[in-house]
């Protein structure tokens, strides 16, 4: 019986699936950050650009929320990792009964929802420091201070079950080899234990930092009146829908790619190296044509190869200017508007005509309306067909001596209103 | 006195093993997070719902006494009739429902993934999946649960295809009817739940699942008399922590839910944000805490599987 499951038909289906259920909203979110439509959304597309992440790091606010949250997370790992060590050390060490009681106690603020445990960490800290009497302005009372206790309440424990899963591997009799050998017990721990847990505080390290980052239920009581990068975030999204968002996720999202990438790639080629010698598969003929290859998997060339692939596309994002696309479209959309004005009230008289005179370009009369329009009408392509540097474009604002004049050769629905017309026609 | 003494028997011994540095900091590290982190804010947080809720000047003075008043009001409302208030009760409900909906759907939708994580993909496959599904969990919460928003919106992808399938006429507002927020949810803690049921069926022995075929158990039979009762304790782990962080979740629902549907957590937090009223905010964090514990331990005695289970 040697059928495996999960190499069928049906199966790889589903595990098609339930990856596109895992990855498809992050990739729809990632590709609206590089549309310039004002809503995050991919159809109607209008043009490629790399303004969003302009506006993000013009966004002092998100940029100050950064801050605090590095501090935090710095913060968090200084006190959860020694917290999270000791809390699996203490258990590998006691008695059945003791370990199971205190495993219980540890893994409860997993549990406890994080509107808890930031409720009951402002109102306990507020009543300490009222019972010390400090003033509002204390420590005691500051946002940093508390959101870092908030978040280590539960990170230790995530920090805790990293270190369990390593510490069960230690094999105890190491420790006592030190101790027979002259070792005292503090420098049995130093020397032994804690070399073996440095990979699983390196991860802990990692996860820790993620969790800070991105936790918002227990951060959004404890920092009181200050803000986090999660906790901007937040008022952003609920504040109005807005791609600069998506450039957040997309930057998010490179950089962890960036870092699986060259996680595996160091993994696999730690792996290769550990192999013992005689147990390495001697290298046969077509091997050797594959050593290139192998070198170009080595972690150093990786690492390269995305420094360029991440630099070379952030220098061509910033050299990327979609202004005049934009601009376009805007002129398609405001055609589109005095076309469906010129349909909603055939016989009135044109608006325009007393403003008409008016020396300066069109585009003011109708601007502010066009800037919040709502992308009502269909996009039809009639205005599209007008040649592409045609009067619709920027240039075709300049005065009309100078501008060809399209709205004359062809029928085009929108010419009575066509920046052309309204422009001096003399 | 006993105890005391069994105390000091027992500091003793961790300094016999690690020596009196070492022995300090693993007490003082894990005591410190056990009373003023985990227990002690607990219990003020408590004590706390039991008082008024008086301006700073008068904390603790006369008027500074405990009450039920706030307990009262989840059950009765503002009213002194013996009205019940419907309102803060239906939420608690259906945060719950909805908390079980989720925990539920995790569960299907990630047991057949674990299962052939855990037992028919090879080694190099699985540890891609392995990688394929932490991706995802190391972005923002608040950036999934938009992602969600974008997906769901009345010109979202979902609505542009179904239309253009032909499935739906007009958009359905998605967010309206909560099925972004309930996506939303399951998305946010697959990874909670998939770890638990890989790590329950990874240790079961393959020749077991080999033996029951050779017996004539149909596919669907290995499943529900050996896969399952097996890995009982992962599932018992993973729908707990699914159920416990989706009933606790404040961001999701802030983000994707309608507005006309509250979650739990939105009304603690606005007791204590707009409302003002912190200790009624407590009482609240605590019926939800109580609740959900509850919830969680008659569920596990229904299904006859031990607490200590949870997080391995």
């Amino acid at each position: 019986m040697t059928r495996k499951t999960g190499t069928g038909l049906i199966p790889g289906l589903y595990l098609l699936l339930f990856f596109a259920y895992l990855f498809g909203p992050l990739i729809i979110m990632v590709i609206t950050a590089f549309n310039s439509s004002q809503f995050p959304r991919i159809r109607p597309w209008e043009c490629f650009t790399t303004g969003w992440f302009a506006k993000l790091a013009a966004d002092d606010k998100l940029l100050a929320g950064i801050g605090s949250s590095l501090v935090i997370g710095i913060g968090v790992i200084a006190v959860a990792i020694p917290v999270g060590l000791a809390a699996a050390i203490l258990l590998s060490q006691v008695g059945p009964r003791l370990r199971s009681a205190l495993y219980t106690i540890f893994i409860a603020p997993i549990l406890v929802p994080g509107v808890v445990i930031g409720l009951s960490t402002l109102i306990f800290w507020g009543r300490i420091a009222g019972f010390l009497g400090l003033s509002y302005k204390s420590f005691l009372y500051d946002g940093t201070f508390l959101t870092i206790l908030g978040q280590v309440t539960f990170i230790a424990a995530y920090s805790m079950l990293v270190f369990l899963s390593r510490i069960q591997r230690f094999d105890p009799t190491l420790t006592e080899a030190a101790l027979d050998m002259g070792a005292t017990p503090t420098q049995a721990f130093c020397k032994v234990l804690l070399p073996f847990m440095a990979p699983a505080i390196g991860s802990a390290t990692v996860l820790a930092f993620l969790a800070s980052l991105e936790n918002y239920n227990t951060t959004v009581f404890t920092i009181v009146s200050g803000s986090t990068f999660t906790t901007v975030l937040a008022s952003k999204v609920r504040y109005g829908l807005d791609p600069s968002i998506s450039a957040v996720a997309v930057i998010i999202i490179g950089a962890t790619l960036v870092a699986a990438i060259l996680y595996e790639s160091w993994r696999r080629d730690k792996a290769r190296r550990l192999l013992p010698a005689g147990r390495r598969v001697p290298a046969a003929p077509a091997d050797l044509w594959l050593a290139p290859v192998r070198r170009l998997t080595h972690p150093a060339f990786v690492g390269a190869m995305l420094a360029v692939v991440v630099g070379g596309s952030i220098w061509a994002g910033s050299r990327h200017d979609s202004s005049a696309c934009e601009a376009q479209i805007m002129e398609n959309k405001r055609a589109l508007q005095q076309q469906f004005m010129q349909q909603q009230a055939p016989a009135s008289p044109p608006p325009a005509a007393t403003t008409a005179p008016v020396q300066a370009p069109a585009s003011s009369v109708f601007a502010p309306s066009n800037l919040f329009s709502s992308p009502a009408p269909e996009p039809a392509p009639a205005p599209a067909q007008a040649p592409a540097n045609g009067a619709f474009a920027p240039s075709g604002l300049a005065p009309s001596s100078e501008a060809p004049a399209p709205a004359g050769q062809q029928p085009a629905p929108a010419s009575p209103f066509a920046p052309s017309n309204l422009a001096p026609s003399q | 006195m006993k105890d005391f003494l069994g105390i000091r028997r027992f500091f003793a011994g961790l300094v016999e093993r690690n020596g009196l540095a070492v022995s300090l900091y693993l007490t003082a590290a894990v005591g410190i997070w056990i009373f003023l982190l985990i227990i002690l804010p607990q219990l003020t947080m408590f004590d706390y719902s039991f008082h008024h809720n008086l301006p700073p000047a008068k904390v603790g003075g006369p008027e500074d006494v405990y009450t039920l008043e706030h307990y009262r009001y989840f059950l009765r409302g503002s009213g002194n009739g013996s009205a019940y208030n419907v309102l803060d009760m239906s939420v608690l409900v259906r945060t719950l429902v909805a908390a079980i909906f989720v925990t539920v759907f995790d569960l299907v939708i990630c047991y057949p993934v674990a299962f052939m994580l855990a037992k028919s993909s090879s080694a190099g496959r699985a540890r891609l999946m392995v990688l394929a599904l932490i991706v995802p969990y190391w972005i923002n919460e608040i950036l999934r649960a938009f992602a969600f928003r974008i997906l769901f919106g009345s010109s979202g992808v979902i609505n542009e295809f179904g239309m253009a399938v032909g499935l739906w006429g007009s958009p359905i507002d998605f967010i309206r009817e909560d099925v972004a927020l309930y996506a939303g949810l399951a998305y946010a803690y697959i990874l909670l739940m998939i770890f638990p049921l890989y790590n329950a069926i990874e240790s079961l022995d393959i020749n077991q699942l080999e033996a029951a075929r050779d017996m004539g158990a149909t596919r669907l039979q290995v499943h529900t008399k050996v896969v399952i009762p097996y890995a009982k304790p992962g599932i018992a782990s993973g729908s707990t922590m699914v159920f416990m962080l989706t009933a606790g979740a404040l961001a999701a629902p802030e983000i994707l839910g309608g507005p006309s549907n509250l979650w739990f957590t939105q009304i603690v937090y606005q007791w204590f944000n707009s409302g003002g009223n912190w200790p009624r905010g407590s009482a609240y964090a605590m019926i939800l805490l109580v609740v959900c514990i509850a919830f969680v331990l008659l569920t596990m005695r229904l299904f006859k599987v031990s607490i200590g289970a949870i997080g391995r």
